[in-house]
């Protein structure tokens, strides 16, 4: 097993600067997501890696072995495509054995690679099917086998749920993640979407629509703890207010223009926590408690008007106008029949979250 | 109201075609059954009396010429067809027009443009001169390659455009996915595009051998008469000798031979597909 490295990665189409002196490990074994908006050239780097683009300057390292000039059929490295682009020619089973009848191995050996993938896909006994009688996720599973079955260094997937309903997806991913946990292959998965990424990912790396990777980290690292506004508000979604920082003894206070202030907390000190500095003040949805009722014990206060209620079933959005004219989302679950508090349009309600649930944000 | 609707969304396709249909009962069926009571003509002598050397020889004639000339075509239009769908980006329409535009012309202007660059003291000629190749003026017509010539570059763009067609029309990402699993480009032209083309092949081929099969034109006026040729024979027949009879069955066995030989070809093509699909002799395909 061997890490990629990508080092000062330079790449342009027609005059277009799409990857700009890129630099980016992805770590040995693990399931790996590139997580950002379409076009931010994603799928240039994947793409590069895999050898059907050439880098304009720059290196590509697989392990220690410098892999930036090697032709694309001779990469250990294989690729599920987005609409899976099988073999509409061939069978099933020849769809899954093309690399290894390139290799030109012996037919028994052939015969057992094949059956043994297609049976990690729950696939057996689809062998001479064509490929038009499949379902999409069938279809998708053919093109995971034909891309595992010969074992490579690392696994490639350019966005391969995107062609999948969303009940599928799910297990699909579910799938996927046994999988990887199975064969200990270099995953490296790319999305634009967050709910993936962040349910298949042991690491992910955000990119911004610039072709800059903004962060590396766990899932939950980059929801709790997100570097910057982009990241903030690209995975999940976050409220953002904007203020100046105050300290006070050794509490620290956010204040906002027509709101007051706010007892802010950061586990780790930033060089840009200059008392009155501006700065941005980021609240998960989720994170803000409403209630028509004043309560005790929280650590930060607002009151708002409801302007508007989205009810999703599990969950429901509350949009409130804040006394500044801002709007500030809020989550809460449901989690009875029968509330005790009914919140209609134009209700006053009071919002309460924890300084330790703010995320401080330079400006 | 239902029926009305019925009639619109199942029927109206029908009505459609049956312009079309009422032309081929008209015009080509009808005609080709009064050709065969014609070459019938109440007595079987008519097919009898073509078992001889001659009949043979014209048949095999065509039959060479037909396969010479599809051949060429495929293996000079599979080139241009793959550089149009796959290399050239920009006045790619352009460049397909200019192939098929001398097809606009009639058949016979094309081959007496031959004629003219062919004959004694014409453009090839000169060329030919000037290069020091030959020393005087030769005639380059009324020869088998002059015949093989004018039918290549008459029927070339049959076999260009239905190649092109399904060469565009295939999913480039097959080829990306082929070289991907490890196939260099020999081995994904060989595993992948000949195969996903076989279809344009199989019909620019017969658009090619059918129509090659039964010329005349091109034979007599480039290659000076000297074979004879199915079409030719026909035509003989029917203007020159006004044996309608033994036409008619002549016509009727070489269209009972193209018959034969194609329901032949479309079943090897089938067994080869069905082969490449499964790496499997027989069965196996569901």
């Amino acid at each position: 097993m061997r890490q990629i490295r990508f080092e000062n990665v330079t790449k342009s189409f027609d005059g277009e600067l799409i990857l700009n002196k890129l630099n980016l490990t992805i770590p040995a074994g693990q399931f790996f997501a590139l997580l950002g908006p379409s076009g931010c050239g994603k799928t240039t780097l994947l793409r590069l890696l895999a050898g059907f683009e050439s880098v304009d300057s720059g290196k590509i390292y697989l392990g220690d072995q410098d892999i930036t000039h090697e032709p694309i059929y001779k990469r250990k490295i294989n690729t599920v495509f987005q609409q899976y682009a099988l073999f509409p020619h061939l069978s099933v089973f020849e769809n899954v054995a093309y690399s290894l009848r390139i290799k030109k191995l012996k037919e028994s050996v052939i015969v057992e690679k094949v059956s043994d993938v297609l049976k990690t896909v729950r696939l057996l006994g689809f062998e001479s099917k064509s490929i038009n009688s499949l379902s999409g996720g069938q279809q998708q599973r053919v093109a995971l086998a034909r891309a595992i079955v010969s074992e490579p260094d690392v696994l490639l997937l350019d966005e391969p749920l995107a062609a999948l309903d969303p009940r599928l997806k799910e297990k699909v991913l579910i799938d996927l993640i046994n999988l990887q946990d199975k064969l200990k292959t270099t995953f490296l998965y790319v999305t634009h979407d967050q709910f993936e990424a962040l349910t298949v990912a042991d690491q992910m790396s955000i990119m911004n629509l610039e072709g800059n990777i903004e962060q590396i980290g766990s899932p939950k690292e980059i929801y709790e703890f997100p570097f910057s506004r982009f990241v903030a508000s690209f995975v999940g979604s976050t409220n953002f207010l904007e203020g100046v920082l105050r300290v006070q003894e050794d509490k620290m206070l956010v204040e906002v223009e027509g709101l007051g202030r706010f007892t802010v907390f950061s586990p780790i000190k930033k060089d840009w926590f200059i008392p009155g500095g501006r700065l941005f003040m980021g609240i998960r949805p989720e994170k803000i408690f409403i209630s028509k009722k004043e309560i005790t014990g929280f650590s930060n206060h607002l009151i708002g008007k409801v302007n508007n209620i989205i009810y999703y079933g599990r969950s429901t959005q509350y949009d409130v106008r804040l006394r500044n004219g801002k709007m500030l989302t809020v989550f809460e679950q449901n989690e009875e029949h029968f509330p005790q508090q009914e919140i209609d349009y134009y209700d006053q309600v009071n919002l309460y979250f924890q300084k330790e649930n703010v995320i401080l944000l330079d400006h | 109201m239902g029926v009305l609707k019925k009639i619109f969304r199942e029927d109206l396709p029908f009505v459609f075609a049956a312009p079309a249909l009422i032309w081929q009962i008209f015009f080509v069926y009808l005609p080709l059954f009064v050709l065969f009571l014609q070459s019938l003509d109440f007595r079987f002598s008519n097919y009898s009396g073509l078992l001889n050397n001659l009949f043979f020889n014209v048949i095999a004639n065509s039959f060479i010429l037909a396969f010479i000339t599809a051949t060429i075509c495929l293996f000079v239009a599979y080139p241009v067809a793959y550089f149009l769908s796959m290399k050239v980006k920009r006045f790619k329409n352009f460049l397909l027009f200019s192939l098929i535009l001398p097809s606009w012309t009639s058949f016979i202007v094309q081959v007496y443009a031959w004629i003219f660059l062919l004959q004694k003291n014409g453009p090839f000629n000169i060329i030919l001169y000037k290069l020091g190749i030959i020393s005087k003026s030769t005639h380059l017509l009324n020869n088998y390659f002059a015949i093989i010539l004018g039918m290549v570059y008459c029927y070339l763009p049959f076999m260009i455009l239905p190649i092109y067609t399904v060469l565009e029309k295939m999913d480039k990402r097959l080829i990306e996915v082929s070289a991907d699993l490890g196939a260099n480009k020999i081995q994904t032209f060989k595993k992948v595009i000949l195969p996903l083309s076989s279809t344009g092949i199989m019909a620019g081929f017969l658009l090619v051998f059918i129509p090659a099969f039964g010329e005349f034109a091109i034979p007599d006026l480039l290659g000076g008469g000297k074979k004879i040729f199915w079409g030719s024979l026909i035509v003989d027949k029917f203007l020159m000798t006004r044996e309608w009879g033994s036409g008619a069955a002549f016509a009727f066995i070489g269209i009972l031979i193209l018959l034969i030989f194609f329901t032949f070809f479309y079943f090897i093509y089938r067994f080869l597909i069905k082969f490449i699909r499964t790496k499997k002799l027989w069965g196996g395909y569901e």
